[in-house]
């Protein structure tokens, strides 16, 4: 009997190591939770969760393979719409593409009616505005919101003097809690290929800074990048969901995080004053996770 | 002899001032005007006349709209590029680009293209330029081909456009792209040094 005992409690004692163990922290800071492991539930119960895909469409084993992971991900972090970094569609614009490179691979998403709000990118027809399911209702750039956050999708290829007026008006009018903002060129980027966009930093960092937007996620580069926090601003590189330019990370002192090796997406969570973020590769691995919080946390 | 050359000096400031005063009567001149910012003017006018030429035929099955369907997106820019080749049949290179307006444009891009900041600028352009192609004016930008990015401080260079007409980047050429039938209006060869 006493063996008995001794035994339940070393089982229970082992149960609870375990899920102390793999049980993601919550704590503010960069980043909190293992990049080990899989795709992890959210926290936040009244959260907003979204999907991030970058430079998807090619209609090749890549994107098929990510897909299939973004879509498992989703069983276990029910993201509520996904956002598109551009390069939508790279090659022929034909129907026949857009079925190939968006609706097909995505199609249990679209089937379980969950929204697209895409981003154009080098690659894209600027037409790619008009259809319904890139969620762009006619515009090369826009803003929605989704709770207590607004997302601000731009059109980076060409960023003239009516967008730059547009995102001044639109950040300046919104008092939400979070401002997050995408598009496809990365104002900060480790990338051997392309590298930081620093033309069009100059252009839009400083409304960023002004505005106290939070987070911004580009793509072009085809790989994952999580570059240490800039004057204050979240910058991601998720350009790497179809498309995978193996090897182009050069070590520098930007990056907070890299991965090149394989295709990747991520699911990010804003719960409150919190932001929490999980990549999965293309083998549904997870290589990066970690929670931050708001820079003006406690306000609004 | 003193009193006399101040005598002398009073007289010529009496004669001159009432010259000065009766100029304005004097036939009138035309203001002096930049002779780039007329070209630039020239230039806007003929942009806007193709923007409105645009507006003009941009109806019924031509009328690029939102729908699920891209098919349906297609054959209205199909529609939309037909119509606008039928009203611009005679269209052909420097038409909106005229011989006279091209150094200006190349004046106006060189600040941007130089030094530290210019190999920026240039680099940026390179990045997504999709490199030599044929050029056709009034046809349709390939639809495989990527559109160069252009950097912002080029666009704040160049004189202001209309909605949905671009400046572009193929190669060293400087293209008028209209970003609703995907139509390569006009371009300006090599205009990057």
């Amino acid at each position: 009997m006493r063996n008995r005992t001794i035994t339940i409690a070393l089982i229970l004692a082992a149960v609870v190591a375990i899920v102390a163990a793999t049980r993601d922290q919550t704590r503010p800071g960069v980043p909190q939770m293992s990049a080990a492991g899989e795709t992890a539930p959210p926290v936040g119960k009244d959260s907003v969760k979204f999907l991030v895909l970058g430079d998807t469409g090619t209609g090749d084993r890549g994107q098929y393979d990510t897909a299939v992971q973004a879509w498992k991900a989703h069983a276990v972090f029910p993201y509520e719409f996904a956002i598109m970094l551009g390069d939508n569609i790279y090659g022929s614009e034909r129907p026949q593409d857009f079925k190939k490179k968006f609706e097909t691979p995505y199609k249990p998403l679209l089937d379980a009616n969950i929204p697209f709000y895409a981003a154009l990118g080098n690659h894209d027809d600027p037409n790619q505005r008009y259809y319904k399911p890139f969620g762009m209702n006619g515009q090369r750039f826009y803003t929605y919101q989704k709770k207590d956050a607004r997302f601000f999708a731009l059109d980076s290829n060409y960023m003239d003097k009516d967008q730059q007026a547009w995102l001044e008006k639109e950040l300046a009018a919104s008092n939400s809690k979070w401002k997050i903002a995408y598009f496809h060129h990365p104002l900060y980027s480790s990338g051997a290929t392309h590298g930081s966009e620093v033309d069009l930093r100059t252009i839009i960092e400083p409304l960023f800074k002004k505005h106290n937007v939070n987070v911004v996620f580009a793509g072009h580069e085809h790989f994952y990048e999580r570059v240490k926090p800039q004057g204050g601003i979240y910058y991601f590189t998720a350009g790497g969901s179809a498309k995978l330019r193996e090897g182009d990370i050069r070590s520098s002192n930007l990056t907070a995080k890299g991965f090149d090796t394989e295709q990747s997406f991520m699911v990010v969570e804003l719960d409150g004053d919190v932001m929490r973020f999980q990549t999965i590769s293309r083998s549904g691995k997870r290589v990066d996770s970690g929670e931050i919080t708001r820079q003006n946390a406690g306000t609004q | 002899m003193r009193f006399t050359t101040i005598a002398v000096l009073a007289g010529v400031v009496a004669t001159a001032v009432p010259c000065r005063a009766q100029a304005p009567t004097a036939k009138p001149q035309a203001p002096s005007v930049n002779p780039s910012a007329a070209v630039i003017a020239a230039f806007t006018q003929r942009v806007n006349a193709y923007a409105a030429l645009r507006k003009g035929v941009e109806k019924g099955e031509a009328k690029v709209e939102r729908h699920t369907d891209p098919a349906k997106i297609e054959a209205e820019q199909k529609a939309l590029v037909a119509k606008i080749q039928a009203a611009r049949t005679a269209a052909k290179v420097g038409d909106i680009f005229t011989i006279e307006s091209r150094p200006v444009f190349k004046r106006l891009l060189s600040p941007q293209l130089k030094g530290p900041d210019g190999a920026e600028n240039k680099a940026a352009i390179k990045d997504d330029n999709p490199g030599a192609m044929t050029l056709k004016v009034n046809q349709p930008y390939p639809k495989r081909e990527p559109l160069s990015t252009v950097p912002p401080d080029i666009l704040k260079a160049l004189p202001v456009l209309p909605q949905d007409v671009e400046y572009r980047f193929v190669g060293k050429h400087l293209i008028l792209y209209d970003a609703r039938a995907s139509l390569i209006i006009d371009f300006i060869p090599n205009a990057i040094p």
